[in-house]
C-alpha cells in the first residue's frame, strides 16, 4: 500500500511537471529561433560616426556618382532610370578575420525601399565601359574574403540601378553577420 | 472493473482527440507555403512585394532567335509558350527565380532552357524598385496542357512565406502563331 502510495505521488509529480517542461522546451527553442532571427535582420541601424569603428573598421564614403541624367557623364538613360556608383573607404582598426562574411550594402530611401547592388559581371564591365583603363574596385563580398590588415585602407565599389526621384533620399545601409542586428548608414547627399 | 474500463475509455478518448488534432491540422509544407494571389490575364495582378500584368501571350510551333546575327529555328512536338510581361517591385530588389506554367492536368512546366538565347529573358533581369521591368518568359509544354495555363510568378524558385502570383492566361487572349521570334522589342 505504501508502495503503491509513493508511486502514486511519482505518477502525479511527473503530470504536473509535465506543462513547465514543455513550456521551458518552447521558450527555449523560440529563444534560439529569435537569436537567429534577429542575426539575419538589420534592426538596429545607426547613423555612422566620424570615429566609430563597425566590424573593425571606420568607414567613409569616399565618392557618390550620379549617371544618366546627363550631369557626371554625357550618357543619358530612359526615363526615370539612374546608375549611382558608390566607393566606401575602409580602415581597419584591427584584424578584422572573417567579421566581414555576409556583408549586405544596400541602397535605402527612408520609405522602405531597398536596392541591391548589381552583380559582380555587370558591375566590373560597367567599370571599364566608363574607365577603361581603370582596375575594377572589389565589392563588398569580394572585399569580405581579403579584408584590409591592421592599419590599412581599402576602397570598395558598388553599382546599383534605381529611379531618379529616389536619389535625393539615398543612404548607404551596411551590415554583416557579425555585426547584424546592428548596421551603419551614410547618407549620400547627391541631388 | 470500474477503474479498469475508466481507464481504457480515457485511453480511446485520447487516441479519438489525437487523431482529430493530427486530421485538422494543416501540414508543416502547408503552413509555411507560398502567400497566393491570383488573377486574370487582363488584369494587374499586385501581391504585398511585386505585381505583374501580361503584355501579350503568344503560343506557336516554331521558336526563332537570333544568335550572333544568325537565325536559330527550334521546333517542338508540343508547342511554345511565349509571355511578354511588366513586373514592378515595391519594396525591395528582386529576381524572378521562380516562374511557371500550371497546364490543364495540373503539371508544372518551367521555363525552357532550350530559349536561353532568347533576348529580354525576365529570368535573367532584377527588378529595381520604382522602374518598371519588361521582359519575356519562354515555356514549353505539350499541346493538351495549353488549353488551360495558370503563370506561376515568384521571387524565389520555391517560395516559403514568400509571395506567388497565379496569372490565369486566358484562351482567347493568347494569340497563335506559325513562328514567334522575341527581339530586343518583345514579341
Amino acid at each position: 500500500m505504501v508502495a503503491s502510495r509513493r508511486e502514486a505521488a511519482r505518477w502525479w509529480m511527473a503530470l504536473i511537471a509535465l506543462p513547465p517542461l514543455l513550456a521551458t522546451a518552447l521558450a527555449v527553442n523560440g529563444w534560439r529561433n529569435i537569436e537567429e532571427l534577429s542575426r539575419r535582420g538589420e534592426w538596429q541601424v545607426q547613423p555612422v560616426a566620424a570615429d566609430q569603428v563597425f566590424a573593425g573598421a571606420g568607414w567613409r564614403l569616399e565618392q557618390a556618382r550620379l549617371i544618366g541624367d546627363g550631369r557626371d557623364t554625357k550618357q543619358i538613360f530612359p526615363g526615370q532610370m539612374r546608375l549611382v556608383i558608390i566607393r566606401l573607404s575602409a580602415e581597419a582598426k584591427r584584424d578584422i578575420g572573417e567579421d566581414w562574411g555576409q556583408c549586405q550594402l544596400r541602397l535605402t530611401d527612408g520609405k522602405g525601399h531597398d536596392w541591391t547592388p548589381l552583380d559582380v559581371i555587370l558591375s566590373s564591365d560597367l567599370s571599364r565601359d566608363l574607365d577603361p583603363r581603370a582596375e575594377p574596385l572589389p565589392g563588398c563580398s569580394i572585399a569580405s574574403l581579403h579584408p584590409p590588415a591592421k592599419g590599412e585602407s581599402m576602397l570598395i565599389e558598388e553599382k546599383f540601378v534605381l529611379p531618379a526621384d529616389a536619389v535625393p533620399h539615398l543612404a548607404v545601409r551596411l551590415s554583416f553577420a557579425s555585426t547584424r542586428p546592428h548596421a551603419i548608414s551614410i547618407p549620400l547627399a547627391l541631388k | 472493473m470500474i477503474r479498469f474500463l475508466a481507464t481504457i475509455i480515457g485511453i480511446l478518448t485520447a487516441a479519438a482527440l489525437l487523431q482529430v488534432f493530427q486530421a485538422t491540422t494543416p501540414g508543416y509544407a502547408q503552413l509555411t507555403g507560398p502567400i497566393l494571389t491570383s488573377g486574370a490575364q487582363k488584369d494587374t495582378v499586385s501581391s504585398q512585394t511585386f505585381s505583374v500584368r501580361i503584355d501579350k501571350a503568344v503560343q506557336a510551333k516554331t521558336l526563332v532567335l537570333k544568335r550572333f546575327s544568325r537565325t536559330i529555328e527550334r521546333q517542338t512536338q508540343g508547342t511554345w509558350l511565349v509571355v511578354s510581361a511588366e513586373l514592378w517591385a515595391f519594396q525591395e530588389t528582386m529576381p524572378l527565380a521562380g516562374a511557371s506554367i500550371r497546364g490543364a492536368s495540373g503539371r508544372l512546366y518551367v521555363q525552357t532552357h532550350r530559349a536561353d538565347a532568347a533576348p529580354q529573358l525576365l529570368s535573367l533581369k532584377k527588378v529595381q524598385p520604382g522602374l518598371p521591368t519588361t521582359g519575356i518568359l519562354v515555356f514549353e509544354l505539350p499541346e493538351e496542357e495549353a488549353t488551360d495555363m495558370t503563370l506561376i510568378l515568384s521571387k524565389q524558385a520555391s517560395p516559403r512565406l514568400e509571395d506567388e502570383v497565379h496569372v490565369h492566361l486566358d484562351r482567347g487572349m493568347i494569340e497563335s502563331r506559325d513562328k514567334v521570334e522575341p527581339g530586343n522589342g518583345g514579341i
